[in-house]
Formats: structure tokens, C-alpha cells, sequence
């Protein structure tokens, strides 16, 4: 399957791409290669993305409050970003990334005698918890402005229904209705994304058994 | 300018039959608030933009509502109850439990299509309204997540679905939804019937019913697809 590459992804050996990100790089004379520091304000506007979308929605979200949220003025928000939208296009991509190979991680790690559809809602579900802005990012609807995001959002659900099918049958439609894998991934967001705006992310993982058991039957049933 | 209201709409129960300058006025206002926000996205739908839809006043719209959002809400509040409901009656009176959830996505799919500025709105810019209006969509969710969830009385305790499980068919349905309307192409909504129908049946019966659910929403396509789509038989 191709995969549409809509941003630049962190590249592996980039200096953020795994542990802590410092909130903010010494000022003045430091000696810190130019690249790193705008490679570090791109991520820290990433991360103000998904931090000021879950602080004030869709309706109030704005390149100002992206920009407070990440500790970088608006200025340098400029330098990075066009708009909003841009900016909202990268954060969805890269965290869809994230969580993709979190996913993946997961299963390839997991015990040979252990199901890896288990495994992989597990690490979703302590990902959304861990993270819960980011888990509000993939899972709320974007508006029609937000044109591109929609794409994005149709990618990550292709992709993880992909996924679905892979622990299934490796891969193949098999007699499935096509496309009902899709509707599954599709509800499983929606499912996720209701209890983090209800406040519950830090109870996500406990909910891992249930969202397996809705997922199998209707696997069953297939 | 205002268009033609779609006939399927015009049967809806209304809140009031009195026909009064302000009825008329509120009324206008709110479809208006609705099907701006459905055109333009929440944020650009202007106060301005609205009247111009609906052809009332600027100082009648403020003695009706204190704002932009409150007119929304209003709105809101109207139109999903209306919405909710013609899912709900249509659900009702179908003789099986599969079939009557294949009546509410017909009924549901029939506005969709039918009036997707309004539609949109409902589904996609509440988000960005937030507040309020966001209130009532997640309730108006629970009531259709509650009314799938009646088909329990028949299912044995130990095969009985997770608690969840009417919450996540109808995720599934609304995200169906949006992805026609943000696509522009509402119609697209028709196409996924037989799917959803195999993910809502499949998700609390067997799987002879499910199969059979998908193969009876494909049929009723094959047989009715362009009258649904068209908007005849409505």
C-alpha cells in the first residue's frame, strides 16, 4: 500500500524524535546549530498544536494560543507555518506516525502466544491515555476547513484498518464487506476520542478488553 | 438567498404551527445559522451572512437572539431534536430489529443528502461551535446509541455485547456521515448502507444476521438506490 506522505517526517536519528523535549532552548549566545533550534521550535509548535486544540476546540483554537501553548512567538510561528491549517496538517501527520509505530512496536514485540490485535489496542489505548491531546487531535472530526486534515484522518483510518486486517488474516479482504474494517476504525476513534473528552483518558487502558470484545464480534460476525 | 426548503423536511413536526412575523423570523434566522455555518465553516458565518440568507433585520435578529452562538444553539437544539426524531419514527415502526435500524439510516441518510448545508452543521461544525450545541449532539447520540441498544431485551445474558457497544456503531455511523459531507459529495453517505448495516447487526447478533442485514441494505440499493438518492419516495 502507498502511503501518501503529506509533511516531512522526523527523521530517526533527528534529535527529537524519541524522549523528553526541553520546553525551551537557552537564549542568547549558545552555540546550538541553527538546524536544531528550528527543528526544536517545529516540534514544540507540533506538540502547542495538539495542546491548544484540546484546551479550547476547534472554535477557539488559534495560531496565537498554538504559539503560547508552545513558548514561541508568533513571529517564528510564521517561519514554520502559513496558517493554522498547515500547522494542524503536520501535528496530525506526525502524531498519526507516532502512534502508527507505536502500534506496530507493539505487536512485533509482543509475546508469539499473545493475539496482536490485543497487543495493538493495548498500546493505542496507552498511547491516547499517555497523551491525551494527541488522542483528541486524531479523533475529533475536523471542519471543512480543515480540508487536508480530512485526508490525513482518512490515511490514518486506512492505515489502521490495515492493520486490523493484518492481525486478522494477514492482510486479505477475505469474504469481508470491503470497506467495513474502515467503519470499524472509524468507530473505534469516535469510541476513544468520547472518553477523553469526557475527561477519562487516564482510563483509557482499563477499557482494553471491552474495545477488544466490540471489535471481535463484529469480527466474529463477519 | 434563502432556497426552497427540501420537500422531505417540510413534514417534520415543527415546534409551533402559528405563522407569526417572529416565528417566521426565528425560524429563518436559525435555518439560516445552520445552513451558513454548513456553507462557509462556523467561524466565517457572520451575522451579516446569515440575513443575507434568511432576508430578516439586523435589529430583529438581536431582540431575538443575544448573539451569533445563541442563534446557533437555538438552531441547534431545534434540528437535531427534528432530526433525532424522524430517525427515531422512522426506526419505530419497522417490523424487525435489523430492519428498523436499516429504517433509521435511511431516514438519517435522507437528510444527509437531502439537506447537507443543514446536515453539515449537525455533524462536522459543532465541533468548532462547541459549547452547547456540542452538549446536545453527544445527547442526541446517546438517545440513538440507547434505542440500538433495545435490541438486548432479546440476546442471552452471556452473549450480551459490551456496555459500549451502542456508543461505538454510532461513532461509526456519524464518522461515515462527516466524511461524506466534508468530501462534498453527501451522497456518498448511500454507498456505505450495506457496511454499516453489517457493523451495527454484527456488532449485538450472529453472524447469519449481519450477512444477511448487508445483503438486504445492498438489495434495497440495487432496487431503490437512484429514488433514495434522487430523493423520490421520501
Amino acid at each position: 500500500m502507498r502511503h501518501l506522505r503529506l509533511v516531512d517526517e522526523e527523521p530517526a536519528d533527528g534529535p527529537f524524535r524519541e524522549g523528553p523535549l526541553p520546553q525551551r532552548l537557552p537564549h542568547g549566545r549558545h552555540g546550538i546549530p541553527r538546524k536544531v533550534v528550528h527543528d526544536h521550535q517545529r516540534v514544540r509548535l507540533l506538540t502547542g498544536m495538539a495542546e491548544a486544540l484540546a484546551k479550547h476546540g476547534y472554535a477557539g483554537v488559534t495560531t496565537t494560543r498554538v504559539s503560547k501553548c508552545a513558548g514561541i512567538s508568533s513571529g517564528t510561528y510564521y517561519k514554520h507555518f502559513g496558517n493554522l491549517w498547515d500547522c494542524l496538517l503536520a501535528s496530525y501527520v506526525v502524531t498519526s506516525e507516532r502512534l502508527c509505530a507505536r502500534i506496530e512496536a507493539a505487536c512485533a514485540e509482543r509475546d508469539p502466544r499473545s493475539a496482536p490485535l490485543e497487543a495493538g489496542i493495548e498500546a493505542a489505548l496507552e498511547f491516547c491515555a499517555a497523551e491525551p491531546a494527541s488522542a483528541l487531535l486524531l479523533s475529533t472530526q475536523p471542519p471543512m476547513e480543515g480540508g487536508a486534515v480530512v485526508a490525513a484522518r482518512r490515511q490514518l483510518i486506512g492505515r489502521l484498518a490495515g492493520m486490523l486486517r493484518k492481525s486478522r488474516d494477514g492482510g486479505g479482504e477475505g469474504d469481508r464487506p470491503p470497506g467495513l474494517d474502515e467503519r470499524m476504525i472509524d468507530a473505534t476513534l469516535a469510541f476513544v476520542g468520547a472518553r477523553v473528552s469526557a475527561g477519562q483518558a487516564e482510563r483509557l487502558t482499563e477499557l482494553g478488553p471491552e474495545l477488544l470484545a466490540i471489535l471481535t464480534a463484529t469480527r466474529r460476525a463477519a | 438567498m434563502r432556497p426552497e426548503r427540501a420537500a422531505a423536511w417540510e413534514a417534520l413536526p415543527v415546534e409551533s404551527e402559528v405563522q407569526t412575523t417572529e416565528v417566521e423570523a426565528r425560524e429563518g434566522a436559525m435555518e439560516g445559522a445552520l445552513a451558513v455555518a454548513g456553507q462557509l465553516g462556523y467561524r466565517a458565518a457572520s451575522v451579516r451572512a446569515i440575513l443575507d440568507y434568511s432576508g430578516g433585520h439586523r435589529r430583529q435578529f438581536y431582540e431575538l437572539f443575544a448573539s451569533k452562538e445563541d442563534c446557533f444553539e437555538q438552531a441547534y437544539s431545534a434540528w437535531i431534536g427534528r432530526v433525532g426524531a424522524a430517525v427515531l419514527e422512522a426506526a419505530v415502526g419497522a417490523p424487525s430489529w435489523p430492519e428498523s435500524v436499516q429504517a433509521g439510516l435511511v431516514a438519517l441518510f435522507r437528510f444527509v443528502s437531502g439537506q447537507p448545508e443543514i446536515a453539515r452543521s449537525l455533524f462536522v461544525e459543532v465541533q468548532v461551535a462547541g459549547g452547547g450545541a456540542l452538549s446536545q449532539h453527544d445527547e442526541a447520540m446517546e438517545r440513538i446509541a440507547e434505542a440500538l441498544d433495545s435490541v438486548r431485551d432479546r440476546i442471552e445474558a452471556d452473549q450480551a455485547p459490551p456496555a459500549s457497544t451502542g456508543l461505538f456503531v454510532v461513532g461509526g455511523i456519524e464518522a461515515c456521515v462527516c466524511d461524506a459531507l466534508t468530501a462534498g459529495d453527501p451522497q456518498r453517505v448511500w454507498d456505505a448502507l450495506p457496511e454499516l448495516m453489517h457493523l451495527a447487526v454484527g456488532s449485538y447478533l450472529t453472524t447469519a444476521a449481519a450477512e444477511a442485514a448487508f445483503e438486504d441494505a445492498k438489495a434495497v440499493l440495487e432496487r431503490e438506490g437512484d429514488a433514495l438518492r434522487g430523493g423520490e419516495g421520501r
